[in-house]
């Protein structure tokens, strides 16, 4: 009796085969859900919130779809990390990994049923990986020299990458946008630089690139609308009244006109702050809080456009391409940073005026404002945009671009099939296990186009079978083609970190042998 | 080479085995529930269209025609319906009118999907070939359509009017229609010719009097009472009118204070001074010219106070009290002045010049109207009046699409015929074009071509004509190469509609098979709904 009271009551505990199967089929369900949304002919999915207003979102994106499931499944929930990882860290192929894991993890499942033990799996999946890496490192291009070649193999990448996404249809025009955007960029991976401003109403078509940065505000009355080589201060006061802040601060007076005189003073107050924010010698003055009418009546005598309750991230990002500081105290001068830019106007974009900053201090800066139908295709449309431009400010410093379509998997199973063959004992098993799991990748992507998958893999071995070939899946025409020709190209970067991160993963679930579930935190009973 | 690789292999879909139960449930139970939406606003289509009654859960009746406040008000929430709604909403932002027209369209495409589906067509292969059909179909559209300069009064109107005939108030249409046209137009900037910013236009609703005393004014309104609490003038004559944003009240300070009166005779001066401020402001009000106020609403202490409304009455200033904030960019745009925010900045050339300010009775209430304004701006005020509060509503309404329906014109100038007419054009062109292409595009653009069709065949049978007999000789007209033939919901009969004068903005047209189109392909994307956070 006293041994089976080791946990507490609610806690519970499953052991080896139990819990083993369990990961599995925690992590196999996931990669099920997740499995149609591969590949240029993946479907998208509506997530339904269940929580108050009932939010919609259709999506495409592996990591939206995982980030936002209800999971109660340990495995589940390492295969949801994996996907957070690879968005955070290479932006792309967050569905590919969790499928790869899922695949791998299926494999795994019959060896275990074969009674392979786990750890024999494990040495074989790493000998595999490693493979499998070094096989892809030997195909990889590297137009690192060449800046012609190199633009257009972003050009083939950003494609690839949109092609499976709802702008799939512009996405040789938002395969500019984003090359555009990132090549301003400069080699960095600060995305911030680059806004992404979503208006509904026009098509998908009228969304542009412009230098500079918009602000979503509107500028207060009797200003200036328009102001050449502006000084920005940007900053976050309070531009109502400098109040006491001690709760219960009163004062007391006898009569009217020192009330009057009081008022005064603190009117008095707020014209010495403007003053001082005048003195900075600025055209423009940005303001996180409000302004209140009396301050901007002082700007729109003196000439200055003051833009009021800009948004926290509005106001860092502005100071960050202005080359500004946000200030919020004003007695020197001297010692606050002002940001500057060429030209400050309003524009218009459909039925909104927006503010345009352009020609700011950071060169880098560009704001993509997207257009289209509502509000789920420009949400969607950001996400996509925001996958591609992070593979390609990933591919601008890892300058290796591997072929697409399935192409860069074949070539791995085929280099770790090999292995397989040269690899004695139990081990081998494990390795040829890993090379059907990459095969999966190809056959899914087939499947969702509505193809023969079966015949097309087994084309496509055929093809891979020859020296140097370059053949992938071509989904559009439904046939195996020339990815080189084709113009089908996807960063190396985010082949590897899909292949290391899908195999850690996959080992670290076969690793479990026993689930320990902890007791939910009894809630305080509040009566 | 592509082209001839590509039949053989997709034939062999069902070679392989693939579950697709549950995806083929979803994507039906979508395409049902959109379709449902779409059929519900359907009758409410053209001329002779249908209104809804909508009672909203707070208990307040909405009558009207309008797809885009239909879908608003039905509180759909079935994923895929409220796409729909948003459609309509996109359209409503995009051009402002053909919102029901949008919905329809989808509706049908939607049906046409369904039945592809069926034949076991991969939907990507649906989706690239709607998108296709709708790019051709934009090239048609934009081939049919008749250039239009802003000086064309006369067409402006007409295709108002088109826009109105549809409403409750299509009656009003000849009124109407003049007024939203000389609206926009008196907003048009001349160095932007093609932006027209809607807010510059100001309609203001007053219960009372009929449509018909509907008007356009050229100056202000304001649906206020001058102030008459000390009998203050209500009628001004070379008014100098000033925007203040702050108060004529006893003063107030930010931070908590308290007046301590000790004994009897403070009390007393304390009263003094009250009025000697007060005085004081108004003296320097006066000694500016200003003979007309109108002060902004405050939320932290009285705007106005009886005691200084009472001098200000015996200054001889008219007093407008309660403007919202939201409001003085447009009366400061208008009237070509600056607010004013502190006592010390009242200065004469902040001022706005009028020749009148006149208090008017409509019906048992009263409005203010300034008219004769110095260096107006470019904004412009219509008054709608109505027996009901209802009428008044739909009227606001049906005049907001026509004024879209203006901009959209001004924005790109391009008329084409309405009546069905481009839709049936469309129809037939793109029915040509599908016998051109190979494989399953072609059949996908055949059907795309079916579905338009909805149109027509809707907007007769809601005007009670027989739908097929209609359609078909339609399709016969334009075969004939009559491509202005549309439907002519009065006489019941197929006339050449542009001599009828029914004519849209080509921009209506193009963005209703856009946005339309690709709302289908999204919701043919969808194979899942997954219940989330």
């Amino acid at each position: 009796m006293a041994i089976e009271r080791i946990l507490k009551d609610d806690a519970s505990e499953e052991k080896g085969e139990r819990a083993r199967m369990a990961s599995f089929v925690g992590a196999i369900a996931i990669t099920d859900l997740v499995k149609t949304t591969l590949g240029p002919k993946g479907m998208d999915k509506i997530l339904q919130s269940t929580g108050r207003g009932q939010a919609v979102t259709v999506t495409n994106d592996g990591a939206t779809i995982l980030k936002s499931l209800h999971i109660d499944n340990p495995a589940a929930k390492v295969l949801i990390d994996i996907s957070k990882v690879q968005d955070d860290e290479v932006g792309d192929g967050t569905t590919s990994v969790v499928v790869l894991a899922g695949e791998l993890l299926r494999e795994a499942e019959k060896l275990v049923a074969a009674k392979i033990h786990p750890m024999t799996i494990i040495s074989g999946y790493r000998m595999a990986a490693e493979c499998a890496r070094n096989a892809l490192l030997q195909r990889v291009v590297d137009n690192k020299e060449n800046a012609e070649k190199f633009k257009l193999d972003l050009m083939k990448i950003a494609m690839t990458t949109l092609s499976s996404k709802i702008l799939s249809q512009d996405k040789v025009h938002f395969a500019q946008l984003a090359v555009d955007a990132v090549m301003r960029l400069k080699g960095s991976t600060n995305l911030e630089a680059i806004q992404i401003i979503k208006k509904p109403g026009g098509s998908l078509k009228d969304s542009f690139l412009d230098e500079g940065f918009i602000l979503d505000k509107k500028i207060g009355l009797g200003q200036p609308k328009r102001i050449e080589n502006a000084k920005i201060l940007v900053a976050n006061t309070a531009m109502d009244t400098d109040k006491v802040k001690i709760y219960g601060a009163r004062v007391r007076v006898d009569s009217m006109s020192k009330v009057a005189e009081i008022e005064g003073a603190e009117k008095e107050k707020m014209r010495e702050k403007v003053q001082k924010i005048i003195a900075h010698g600025i055209n423009c003055f940005v303001n996180r809080q409000l302004i209140y009418n009396f301050p901007e009546e002082l700007f729109a005598d003196a000439g200055i456009l003051a833009i009021e309750h800009a948004d926290f991230d509005g106001i860092e990002r502005l100071a960050l391409v202005t080359g500004g500081e946000i200030a919020s105290t004003f007695d020197n001068p001297e010692s606050v940073k002002l940001g500057h830019c060429k030209l400050i106007e309003e524009i218009m974009i459909g039925e909104d005026k927006l503010i345009h900053f352009s020609g700011v201090e950071m060169g880098q800066a560009c704001t993509i404002v997207l257009r289209g139908a509502s509000h789920h295709v420009l949400d969607e449309a950001e996400r996509s945009l925001h996958d591609a431009l992070c593979v390609l400010s990933q591919t601008v410093n890892d300058t290796r671009v591997v072929l697409g379509g399935g192409w860069p998997e074949m070539v791995m199973a085929k280099a770790v099939d090999e292995l397989a063959r040269q690899t004695p004992g139990k081990k081998s098993h494990a390795i040829e296990a890993f090379s059907r799991a990459l095969v999966a990748i190809p056959t899914i992507i087939a499947d969702n186009a509505g193809l023969d998958s079966a015949d097309l893999v087994a084309q496509l071995r055929a093809e891979h079978h020859k020296e140097g070939c370059n053949a992938g899946i071509d989904v559009i025409s439904g046939s195996v083609g020339d990815m080189a020709e084709l113009g089908i190209s996807e960063s190396f970067k985010v082949k590897q970190a899909v292949l290391l991160s899908a195999t850690e993963a996959a080992e670290m679930i076969l690793r479990v042998d026993e689930i320990i579930t902890c007791a939910p935190r009894k809630r305080e009973d509040r009566m | 080479m592509a082209a001839v690789t590509a039949a053989q292999p997709r034939s062999s879909k069902t070679e392989s085995y693939v579950d697709n139960k549950r995806k083929e449930d979803i994507r039906q139970a979508n395409i049902i529930a959109a379709r449902s939406v779409a059929d519900a606003v359907r009758t409410s289509l053209g001329p002779k269209g249908m209104d809804k009654m909508i009672s909203t859960a707070n208990g307040e009746v909405i009558i009207t025609n309008d797809g885009a406040t239909i879908l608003n008000k039905m509180e759909v929430l079935q994923p895929a319906a409220k796409m729909l709604v948003e459609l309509s909403k996109s359209q409503d932002a995009a051009a402002g009118d053909g919102t029901t027209t949008v919905v329809v369209v989808a509706g049908a495409l939607l049906k046409q999907c369904l039945s592809l589906l069926s034949h076991g067509i991969h939907p990507t292969v649906i989706s690239d070939s709607l998108h296709k059909a709708s790019t051709k179909a934009v090239d048609v559209l934009t081939a049919m359509a008749v250039p239009l300069e802003l000086s064309d009064r006369e067409s402006l109107i007409k295709s108002a009017s088109t826009s109105l005939n549809s409403k409750v108030v299509s009656q009003y249409s000849t009124l109407l229609a003049p007024l939203a046209v000389d609206s926009v137009l008196s907003v048009v900037d001349p160095e932007k010719p093609d932006m027209v910013d809607l807010r510059d236009i100001k309609i203001v609703k007053k219960h009372g009097g009929t449509v018909d005393d509907t008007q356009l004014i050229k100056g202000l309104v304001f649906d206020k009472k001058a102030s008459h609490a000390a009998g203050g003038p209500t009628r001004m004559e070379n008014a100098k009118i000033a925007v203040i944003q702050f108060q004529i009240s006893p003063p107030k300070t930010d931070i908590e204070q308290s007046i301590v009166v000790s004994d009897y005779s403070q009390m007393d001066r304390i009263l003094k001074e009250e009025r000697n401020y007060i005085l004081g402001m108004i003296k320097k009000i006066k000694a500016t010219g200003c003979n007309v106020l109108l002060i902004q609403k405050s939320i932290l202490r009285d705007a106005v106070t009886d005691l200084s409304l009472h001098y200000l009455a015996k200054a001889k200033i008219m007093v407008i009290k309660d403007v919202e904030r939201d409001d003085i960019e447009f009366i400061t745009k208008t009237l070509n002045c600056l607010p004013i925010a502190n006592i010390e900045h009242f200065r004469a050339e902040k001022l706005g010049h009028a020749e009148l300010v006149e208090e008017v009775s409509i019906g048992d209430a009263k409005i203010v109207k300034v008219t004769g304004i110095k260096d107006m701006g470019r904004t412009t005020t219509v008054l709608v009046r109505g027996s009901n509060q209802l009428v008044i509503d739909e009227a606001e309404r049906s005049l907001h699409d026509a004024l879209c329906v203006v901009r959209c014109l001004v924005s790109k100038r391009f008329l084409i015929a309405g009546g069905g007419a481009p839709e049936i054009e469309l129809s037939r062109q793109l029915g040509a074009w599908s016998k051109v292409l190979h494989g399953m595009e072609g059949y996908c653009v055949k059907s795309f071509a079916e579905a338009l069709e909805v149109i027509p065949y809707t907007l007769a049978e809601n005007a009670g004509l027989n739908p097929i007999a209609i359609v078909t000789e339609l399709r016969n007209r334009h075969a004939q190469g009559e491509i202005n033939a549309g439907i002519n919901v009065r006489k019941g009969q197929i006339t050449n509609i542009l001599e009828e004068n029914v004519v849209q903005p080509l921009l209506v047209s193009t963005s209703a098979i856009t946005l339309a189109t690709e709302c289908v392909r999204m919701i043919l994307k969808i194979d899942d709904i997954v219940n989330v956070r």
